[in-house]
């Protein structure tokens, strides 16, 4: 009885260490990724050719001369891209309580299966439909390549895309200025 | 005056940048190591210019007097100087090569070299093991390696190896899904390899990552066949699939054929050598997703498969499993719910004992809430007993199950679940067990 109960002690034991290593595993990867992106970062050096909800053609270089709030989503994603979007609602509000403008830019995760329709419905469906909000879609590669260089989380796993919540702000100069994470009080002022 | 002097320093700046680092910005195969480095050396001097510029703006401010004065002196002179196209040329050259700068950086960052390794964990602690319910206390479940190596841009390939516990409590690893593939477009790609069947909507939605599912796990019958599972929950052999996109939705097919199973030690096992009687699982699913309007997120749609799968028994068993299936999917920001439902028609071919019918179900609902998501599900399966194929399996019972839980994200990797649940076994054996349990859920 006795040596049952320290059998079964030592599997708690055991199982309590290997919850707390996978736990203190994923925050560190976590805060080694968000401390990973170092300034330098300008809208103009990041791939331009990008389609908005509309059809039409959109360089980020355009958008220099005033702030640019920019994230990823997708539209297919029902458990961190809307916490993202309400967060981008509540900054947005801020703004607009402010007086300060700023062009929201929001780049799809997935282009193999969205398109610019896939976001007009989206944008319809979840009541988004600022002038100053954009929806962008590219192609497989400057999607790819605008997550590297600016350390957005994305890969596949079959038909769902793996990623993070992250909110950048870029200055009117262009110059990346700051980064909102999941948890960031996006009603107090991000600009 | 004061932009002149501004832009001295400027320039005077980003001269010193380049002389720090010109044999890194000419390498081709410069280490990313150099090129962060590069990165900071670059902050830096940004820093240094706009603080500069600043102390040049506060000695402008107090030579204010002096230099109005003497940029009168020197109009009234008419002796204005022009500006110096040489520095202006050799300001504009050094704005150019940082350009360039920055777009070598941003191509390397961008360069898609090496192999990335990505996947899930979880584990688990309840009074029973949520995969074998016959074990009690903590459980490791799989660690799942995904690796998806870049053939070009036709060419696929999928590979999940997963390091798990079996039913004996043994650590194991398995080969999980191998597939190479070619993509002819959006509407047809086909795979070669060891996949997922295709049938109903959690075997190819969730796959082995548990902390996709905002349930602690599979209903029972859907499990995979080490772990309790009574369909073939992988195929060897090729699949097509694909769909074609409308403005509200699309259509989705699957189609594949392969090897069939073999129930080894009352497990299913997928034949990934081949198997002895060179007889074939084929089967497809059809399906319908809305995804605009007002039915998006409903997704709904059938499915039918054959296998010829045989047994260890003397004599063996072969029996020709037949099943149609269905399922509906409601997905959206707010509710989650999933029904399927399967049924059997089973001929076991050897014994001639005749056709056997059977059937499973299970139905769950979650409502995901900013912070936590819970759920509910009952699932049932009434398997006859007399049918070979699920005679011989270790968890081919009769039994019904009722659940509820909930998921909390801890962050965007991280994922604790809870669920309790209460199952009735009806025939094999007669009882029920209550289990409690709790889930660590990770992805990275």
């Amino acid at each position: 009885m006795v040596v049952r109960r320290k059998t079964f002690v030592c599997r708690l034991w055991f199982a309590a260490v290997l919850i707390g290593s996978l736990y203190a595993i994923a925050g560190i990867h976590a805060r080694a990724q968000a401390a990973a992106l170092t300034g330098g970062v300008r809208l103009a050096v990041l791939p331009q050719s990008w389609q908005d909800d509309t059809g039409k053609v959109l360089s980020l270089a355009d958008l220099s001369g005033q702030a640019v709030v920019l994230t990823m989503a997708y539209a297919n994603c029902h458990r961190i891209c809307p916490m993202t979007m309400a967060g981008l609602t509540r900054l947005q509000a801020a703004l607009d309580a402010k007086g300060t403008h700023a062009e929201f830019v929001v780049v799809g995760y997935d282009p193999e299966n969205e398109n610019p329709s896939t976001w007009r419905h989206y944008r319809q469906s979840h009541h988004l439909e600022r002038s100053n909000w954009h929806f962008v879609t590219g192609s497989v590669a400057d999607t790819a390549q605008l997550a590297r260089q600016l350390h957005f989380e994305l890969w596949k796993y079959d038909e769902h895309v793996m990623h993070d919540s992250r909110v950048l702000v870029f200055d009117a100069c262009g110059l990346l200025a700051r980064e909102l994470g999941p948890k960031a009080d996006y009603a107090a002022g991000a600009l | 005056m004061s932009i002149s002097i501004q832009r001295n320093f400027g320039a005077l700046c980003l001269v010193g940048i380049l002389a720090a680092g010109p044999c890194v910005a000419s390498a081709e195969d410069a280490s990313s190591d150099t090129v962060k480095v590069l990165q900071q050396r670059l902050e830096q001097s940004i820093k240094m210019i706009e603080a500069l510029a600043a102390r040049v703006q506060e000695l402008e401010a107090k030579t204010a007097a002096t230099s109005a004065a003497a940029a009168t002196a020197v109009v009234v002179a008419g002796s204005q100087q022009p500006p110096a196209p040489a520095e202006a040329a050799r300001l504009q050259a050094v704005e150019q090569q940082i350009s360039q700068i920055e777009t070598a950086n941003a191509a390397r960052q961008g360069d898609d070299s090496g192999l990335a390794v990505h996947g899930f964990a979880d584990v688990n602690i309840g009074n029973h093991n949520p995969f074998h319910a016959y074990e009690k206390g903590a459980s490791l479940n799989n660690l799942d390696l995904y690796l998806t190596p870049k053939l070009g841009d036709k060419w696929l390939a999928l590979f999940e190896l997963n390091f798990e516990v079996d039913h004996n409590g043994n650590f194991g690893v398995d080969v999980e899904r191998a597939q190479l593939g070619y993509q002819f477009s959006d509407a047809a790609t086909v795979w070669v390899g060891r996949f997922h069947t295709p049938y109903g909507y959690v075997n190819t939605a969730f796959h082995h990552g548990v902390w996709l599912n905002d349930s602690l796990r599979r209903p029972s019958f859907l499990m995979f066949e080490d772990q309790g599972g009574v369909l073939p929950a992988h195929t060897v052999g090729a699949w097509l699939t694909g769909g074609a996109r409308g403005e509200s939705g699309k259509v989705l097919y699957d189609a594949f054929a392969g090897n069939g199973q073999q129930i080894i030690g009352g497990l299913i096992d997928m034949r990934s050598g081949g198997n002895e009687h060179g007889k074939l699982i084929y089967g497809g699913r059809l399906g319908y997703q809305w995804t605009a309007g007002s039915f998006e997120g409903l997704s709904f749609g059938v499915n039918a498969l054959d296998s010829k799968i045989n047994d260890d028994q003397v004599p063996e068993n072969l029996t020709d499993v037949r099943v149609a299936g269905a399922f509906a999917v409601y997905d959206t920001d707010t509710w989650e719910v999933v029904s399927e439902a399967y049924w059997f028609d089973n001929v076991n071919l050897y014994q001639g004992i005749g056709t056997h019918r059977s059937e499973a179900f299970f139905a769950q609902i979650g409502y995901r809430l900013p912070y936590f998501v819970p759920y509910a599900r009952y699932e049932r399966a009434r398997l006859d007993q007399t049918d070979q194929y699920f005679a011989q399996q270790l968890t081919g019972g009769s039994y019904y199950r009722t659940a509820a839980g909930f998921r909390r994200d801890l962050n965007s990797k991280v994922a604790v679940k809870f669920e309790v649940a209460n199952t009735h076994y009806t025939d094999r054996t007669v009882g029920e067990i209550n289990e409690f349990l709790s889930q660590l859920a990770i992805r990275f």
